[in-house]
């Protein structure tokens, strides 16, 4: 029934005549010429003329002017002007007078002069359609997209998955797709090893006693367990637990402190003797005095009322033109203070301020217990990370946490972002709150995080594409069973893919889904860019060793508090209460006394004190040295967010970025000028010229200028990351330096197997943080290797920079 | 008394102690005082206490080593005094109730510029530092006859509220320090003078040579064969709130200017504020009409608006933007005020802005007073904030403001703008919509200039509107019209962070100036007063301080868009409320990156490096002359030089942009380091 225009041929790369460039078996759906595209403030406001297409797995728009892409690149999924079919939500066609919401089963009775597309991301598309633009392409193209977008119903997930890589060559080429290496994907025993080694941890080893789910069905095949305790004396252990997820370690504090996460208790369960000790021992870990249980049911959201907030505020924050209840400008405030989403963030980034000062004491576990220790406890945890751990900061460092607490330790992503639309009741964007969480810390404190806000926005768009293993699973376990039969995830349910021929059926042989830090998959060179800070958030981290940085700070330690004492943290309150752990309590009263004295609140007012440090930070005295640009700055006091009514924001960039009436925040640019970035890269490049036009002849005695003893050794790491740095801002406007077209053809034919060298993105950026690089970028100086193309392209900036 | 080391570099008087940055601004900033030669140095400055605008003074610590000499003057407890600034009375045993940190107990100073108040109970010593001018109103807490502690609220201008109290005084005839406060903190009303006409300190630059009404003109291309600049006002004859020097059209004489003057409330006729270079599209400002309730007309007033037209030849239209809500333009038809009816002026249309009156301003401002201070409530901060409309009435402004910036840019039509007198509303509403159109009010100086020429030039009633050295602290003419306008201006900044020369911290002590009385800038209602009063011979002007360290107030991010129009965005969805100005005090606000602190080292850097960068051309000049034909670069390719060295990088944030930083490259030539390249990006 659909009408084919353009049917990409097996075996070769295909480009639409108007420039917009296929993934393999996409095939184009409709056209329509002279479209207008609205840009937001992010893209320079105004807008920009081009084609629009609709294909089976997006809708895309190609610029008029954009360079012509490189054929032999390879395959991203989404340009930079395009949207995936799964993130559209609504589709509202703007007539003269009237607006219309389009279904797949609605009539125009009007030719449109706009589209709106409304994201599921927040994001809102607009396309204007001019005097020029053919009135049957118009209508077309709006039928096409509201017929093909992906109506949340069952099912059209695996549609969707197949129009974008459900051809053989896609297949072919994400099996080729090598998995980063410079994050810690936490799945095989020597990643936890790894972690544990990072953090110092040496009393805490890996246990593989869940290698094959029998344990706990939803917990990850590999746990980090204290060393002294036995898998066999483990295996008791489990069924006192929730789900079965028993007390497992998360994270060192450079201070000696252990964070551990837990379900709740079995209260309906006989405690054995052995199994007591067995019990304790995994609680208190490698701390043998103090634990505090962090019960995070009471004060956090629970995944309905973060569903409910998260509604609310898309219904606010979209401003939906085709639904007559918007919001007045004049109820901005209150009606956002009414979504409570603020209020969310706020209470999960108390809650791990309060565990980070906990943890920063020093000799201590800290235990964070929810029922089913696989929604807030995931936000928690990694919020105190990144708020204590510079290394989670970076992007691989926070990818890695993602893979640690969230992916292996079981969030349901899948029931909860609910993609198949099966469940409404599970669904709720736990990962999302999380997403604003971090986006404040970073907000407070941008130049302590390698990662940028244009990479949590990038991941926040990306949770909403039904594509990645990452999120298409609720736990390991389903994650691997999944990857055992692909095959049938990649059944064609259209059939429109039989045409590609009888190999197509060899589903065996699929590659998994690719996971969602393959972002090369997904977002151009231009935007990887921006992900990460150009140049390293101060101090350089020094690698941790063993608890290198185990010093007692706090003199009044607590260890004088009895061993084994556990208390509860509770609405900013400590107390001991009796059944905490319930086996304490009942039968086992004899059992305290002969090993354990007697709980008391005598270490409370310690604990207290700990807490009240943090509500103190916000005072000069204490943050003194970590303000002071001069005062050595411990990069492990943990980033303490401002919590007050006025310092919560709201994340404009991901949630207001659709109003398109309301945009802001960009430099003026106008079509004329160039972008202020583009400018002071001209002006750099003029200044390079000049100085490397004077610098072969300066003299020994210039020495003096710059007497400052270079490690040679070191410059070369240094050199490339200059070279990143200098160039990300160019990049968007130069052909890609070595591999240009040109280049490629006279060589010959483009070889799978051989490929030029490529700079390798993620190399020099984790150099950054980490001193120096294996990974020497091989981008050439472009002195030597001016790309043939260069003198032609059409702006003058571009060619400046590169010749 | 220690003499502060920049007495010299600054020239002035060597006996001349020099001002306190921080005393100066009753505000905030105790800035790390690194380059003491470059500006007025801080006595309280602190190294190890953030930098930021935002931040208090009254938290405000001694760094570790002046702590130790404080202490040894500690008998003195003084303060770095101003010159004249003299010690009128001083007290112990006063406890100074902090909302923040709780009860300290001190001493305090007053002298005829400032309250000044030192705890040693913390380490390092707790100081607060208040010029008397920012003081409203003191008043006295609690039953006067009991023979308890007496108390003392001083409810200060800039959103603070300080409590103290002390032991009764036995002697009954001893005033009590706070009453001495009083005195010379309303010094008009003492028949005292205020202490701006005292201070006498000598600046590098002279702030009252910022502003050349001629010259600015000029600058806009005026006379030209539509405008003229007449003399008519020289002695204030013709309306005695505006400058001396206006612009008219050429083509009204100017006995007929004086026919207009009838016209218009308060004699304040059309004038030209601003020529837009290239369509002649202009600019007027003026105040009502008094068509009253008979509706009067006037023929010249007709003809002179038609003039306004006529000057543009773009647009055969004129657009009138009455400020006001149009039921209290009507309103106004009762007390002999009004707007101008369409019939009457042909080819004019009249839009009303909704903007509220003075006493609306003052009431919603007093309203975010209550809210942010001392405690805020975080559960219902944002309705709480709505309630008090203030940002609405900021969104007001700012998209009145926008219409008329986008009248003139974008439909080439030539604007009139009043409000009823002309010198509230309209001033926010022409000086808002110059900073939109024309970039070079955006810099520093430009934008000193637009503050001389918009508000002190024409008349905006600053003494009437502050209330300097007065007492009669509810005096219904007082309004935060000017501190609306900063927050206006702070939004534009927010939204435009490139396009703003100056920072976040300039605009910030514009506004503690505007309180301080240090100063004469903000003295007095109109041109006229100040030069009876002679105030640019009596007094400094804040430029001059300003000026005198420009580093203070620079926006590393600026980039010069001079011919950019901004339009911002005025929905209420992109304003916030400037938490910078008004929680400043609250010490749990403080940002938490020392922004302002890392913008100056980055100028300094910045400056180091084009130094070295130009010091290395001339360099490499002198090495081309002498070895022109060094044959070494033919046989040397340059690959040998080709390793790129990283000197020193510095990020920083401002509002959303990324990151600044500034690089400098080495290129590695044979076996010696040579050149450098700064720059700083803004991504």
């Amino acid at each position: 029934p659909e009408r084919m225009l353009n049917q990409s041929s097996i075996g070769a790369r295909s480009r639409d005549v108007f420039g917009l460039r296929c993934l393999p078996g996409e095939c184009v759906l409709q056209r329509t010429v002279m479209v207008r595209k609205k840009l937001t403030a992010r893209e320079g406001r105004g807008w920009l003329s081009g084609t629009l297409f609709c294909t089976h797995f997006r809708v895309a728009f190609v610029p008029q002017d954009s360079p012509k892409a490189d054929d032999n690149a390879d395959p991203i999924l989404l340009g930079d002007h395009d949207i995936a079919l799964a993130s559209i939500e609504k589709v509202v066609a703007v007539g003269p007078n009237r607006t219309k919401l389009v279904t797949p089963n609605s009539s125009l009775k009007f030719t449109p002069e706009e589209l709106v597309l409304y994201c599921r991301d927040m994001r809102v598309m607009c396309f204007l359609f001019d005097r020029l633009t053919p009135d049957a392409q118009v209508i077309e193209i709006t039928y096409t997209i509201a017929k093909t977008y992906q109506p949340l119903k069952p099912g059209s997930v695996l549609a969707f998955q197949n129009a974008a890589l459900g051809s053989v060559e896609m297949k072919q080429f994400l099996s080729n797709r090598r998995r980063d290496s410079h994050m810690n994907w936490f799945e095989s025993a020597s990643d936890w090893e790894q972690e544990l080694e990072r953090c110092g941890a040496t009393s805490w080893r890996v246990s593989s006693v869940n290698d094959r789910f029998e344990m706990s069905n939803s917990l990850s095949k590999f746990i980090v367990v204290p060393q002294k305790v036995l898998d066999t004396e483990l295996k008791k252990s489990f069924a006192h637990f929730n789900e079965g997820r028993i007390p497992r370690w998360c994270w060192r504090h450079p201070r000696g402190s252990d964070l551990l996460r837990m379900s709740s208790f079995q209260n309906n369960i006989y405690h054995e003797k052995d199994d007591i000790r067995n019990l304790e021992m995994v609680l208190f870990g490698c701390q043998s005095s103090l634990c505090v249980v962090v019960e995070l049911g009471d004060e956090l959201p629970s995944p309905a009322d973060i569903q409910l907030a998260h509604s609310r505020l898309r219904a606010l924050c979209l401003g939906d033109i085709s639904s007559s209840v918007s919001v007045p400008d004049d109820k901005w405030l209150s009606t956002l203070e009414g979504t409570h989403w603020l209020d969310y963030i706020r209470s999960c980034l108390r809650k791990a301020s309060e565990v980070s000062c906990l943890l920063r004491s020093g000799h201590l576990t800290v235990a964070l217990q929810e029922v089913e220790d696989r929604d807030m406890s995931c936000v928690v945890s990694s919020l105190v990370q990144v708020m204590c751990d510079p290394h989670y900061r970076t992007q691989h460092g926070f990818q890695g946490l993602v893979q640690k607490e969230w992916v292996m330790a079981g969030h349901r992503f899948y029931s909860r972002i609910n993609y198949h639309r099966e469940s409404d009741k599970e669904e709720s964007p736990v990962f999302l709150l999380f997403l604003d969480c971090v986006w404040h810390l970073w907000f407070q404190f941008p130049s302590r995080f390698q990662l940028t806000d244009d990479f949590l926005l990038a991941l926040h768009d990306s949770v909403h594409l039904p594509l990645f293993s990452t999120f298409l699973s609720n736990c390991q376990r389903e994650r691997c069973k999944r990857s055992q039969n692909v095959g049938q995830l990649y059944t064609p349910v259209n059939g429109w893919r039989d045409m590609l021929g009888p190999d197509s059926s060899s589903d065996t042989s699929d590659p998994p889904l690719p996971p969602v830090w393959d972002w090369a998959l997904q977002y151009s060179r231009e935007r990887r860019d921006g992900f990460v800070q150009p140049v390293a958030p101060m101090p350089p981290l020094q690698l941790l060793q063993n608890g290198n940085l185990n010093t007692n700070l706090d003199t009044h330690r607590l260890a004088d508090a009895g061993p084994g004492s556990v208390f509860l943290l509770s609405r900013g309150a400590f107390t001991c209460p009796a059944n905490l752990p319930p086996w304490r309590s009942g039968g086992s009263g004899a059992y305290r006394k002969s090993h354990r004295r007697a709980l008391s609140c005598e270490n409370v007012p310690g604990l207290e004190r700990l807490l009240k440090a943090w509500a103190l930070t916000e005072l000069p005295q204490n943050t003194a040295t970590a303000s002071g640009s001069k005062g050595p700055l411990d990069p492990y006091e943990p980033l303490l967010p401002l919590l007050m009514g006025p310092c919560m924001s709201l994340w404009r960039e991901c949630y207001l970025r659709g109003a398109l009436h309301a945009q802001a925040f960009s430099h003026p640019v106008s079509a004329n000028r160039p972008h202020p970035v583009d400018r002071l890269a001209q002006e750099v490049q003029q200044l390079r010229d000049q100085l490397a036009q004077l610098s072969p002849r300066a003299a020994p005695d210039s020495l003096t200028v710059t007497s400052d003893p270079r490690r040679p050794d070191t410059n070369l790491n240094q050199s490339t990351n200059n070279s990143t740095f200098l160039y990300s801002a160019l990049r968007p406007k130069s052909t890609p330096p070595p591999t240009s077209t040109n280049q490629r053809t006279s060589r010959g034919p483009p070889s799978a197997s051989a490929p030029p060298p490529r700079p390798t993105r993620d190399g020099p950026k984790h150099s950054f943080l980490f001193g120096h690089s294996a990974v020497a970028e091989t981008r050439s100086d472009p002195r030597y290797h001016p790309p043939p193309g260069a003198t032609k392209l059409p702006k003058s900036n571009g060619s400046s920079l590169t010749s | 008394m220690e003499k502060s080391g920049s007495v010299d570099s600054l020239g002035s008087k060597p006996s001349s102690r020099q001002p306190s940055v921080d005393s100066l601004s009753s505000t905030s900033t105790s800035r790390s005082d690194r380059s003491a030669q470059a500006k007025p140095p801080s006595v309280l400055s602190s190294d190890s206490v953030s930098t930021s605008a935002e931040f208090s003074p009254e938290l405000r610590v001694k760094p570790k080593a002046t702590a130790k000499k404080a202490h040894r003057d500690s008998d003195k407890e003084e303060p770095q005094l101003l010159p004249n600034e003299t010690v009128q009375d001083m007290a112990p045993d006063i406890t100074y109730f902090c909302p923040f940190t709780g009860a300290l107990r001190g001493t305090v100073m007053v002298t005829n510029y400032r309250l000044f108040f030192k705890s040693m109970d913390k380490d390092p010593a707790f100081m607060l530092d208040l010029p008397l001018g920012v003081v409203s109103r003191v008043e006295k807490i609690g039953n006067t006859s009991s023979r308890a502690d007496s108390s003392y609220g001083v409810v200060c201008k800039d959103m603070r509220i300080l409590r103290f109290s002390h032991k009764q005084v036995d002697d009954t005839l001893k005033k009590s320090i706070f009453e001495v406060l009083m005195k010379f903190a309303f010094p008009v009303s003492n028949g005292l003078q205020i202490f701006a006409f005292e201070y006498g300190q000598v600046f590098p630059e002279n702030g009252w040579k910022v502003y050349d009404p001629i010259s600015e003109y000029k600058r806009q291309g005026i006379p030209n064969e539509s405008w003229r600049i007449t003399k008519v006002n020289d002695h204030f004859e013709l309306c005695d709130t505006y400058p001396s020097t206006l612009v008219v059209p050429v083509n009204i004489p100017d006995e007929e200017l004086k026919r207009v003057a009838a016209f218009r409330a308060k004699g304040r006729i059309p004038v030209l504020s601003w020529i837009h270079p290239e369509s002649q599209a202009t600019v007027t400002r003026c105040s009502q009409p008094t068509v009253g309730v008979n509706g009067k007309r006037s023929k010249e007033d007709e003809k002179y608006l038609q003039a306004i037209m006529d000057a543009n030849a773009q647009s055969h239209k004129l657009f009138i933007f009455d400020a006001r809500p149009s039921v209290n333009a009507a309103a106004n038809k009762m007390k002999g005020g009004g707007y101008e009816s369409e019939d009457a002026y042909q080819n004019a249309e009249l839009v009303f802005l909704d903007i509220h009156n003075i006493h609306v301003m003052r009431e919603s401002l007093r309203k975010l007073k209550d809210l942010v201070y001392p405690n805020i409530e975080d559960s219902h901060w944002l309705s709480n904030l709505e309630s008090t409309h203030w940002l609405e009435h900021i969104k007001l402004i700012l998209a009145g403001a926008l219409r008329i910036a986008d009248k003139v840019e974008s439909g080439k039509t030539s604007v009139v703008v009043h409000c009823s007198d002309g010198w509230d509303r309209t001033a926010q509403l022409t000086s808002l919509s110059l900073l939109m159109l024309d970039g070079y009010y955006r810099t520093i100086r430009g934008f000193e200039v637009l503050l001389e020429k918009e508000w002190l030039s024409f008349g905006h009633r600053f003494q009437q509107r502050i209330g300097h050295g007065d007492k009669n602290h509810s005096d219904a003419d007082r309004s935060p019209v000017f501190i609306q306008f900063i927050d206006c201006v702070w939004q534009l900044t927010r939204q435009f962070p490139a396009a703003f020369e100056f920072n976040e911290y300039f605009l910030v002590t514009i506004l503690d100036h505007l309180y301080s009385c240090l100063f004469g800038t903000f003295l007095c209602n109109s041109e006229q007063q100040r030069l009876k009063e002679e105030i640019p011979k009596r007094t400094v002007s804040v430029w001059s301080y300003i000026n005198s360290q420009l580093e203070e107030f620079t926006n590393p991010m600026y980039l010069n868009y001079s011919n950019q129009v901004l339009f911002p965005v005025v929905s209420l969805r992109h304003l916030e409320l400037w938490s910078g100005y008004y929680i400043r005090w609250n010490p749990r606000m403080k940002p938490q990156e020392p922004i302002h602190q890392r913008h100056k080292e980055l100028l300094a850097k910045r400056a180091e490096l084009q130094k070295r960068v130009n010091e290395l051309q001339r360099e490499g000049e002198h090495w081309k002359t002498r070895n022109q034909c060094h044959n070494w670069i033919q046989e040397e390719p340059l690959c040998r030089s080709a390793s790129l060295g990283d000197e020193c990088t510095t990020t920083t944030s401002l509002n959303r942009q990324r990151c600044v930083t500034i690089r400098v490259e080495c290129v590695y030539v044979g076996d010696h380091w040579t050149a450098a390249i700064y720059k700083i990006l803004v991504l």
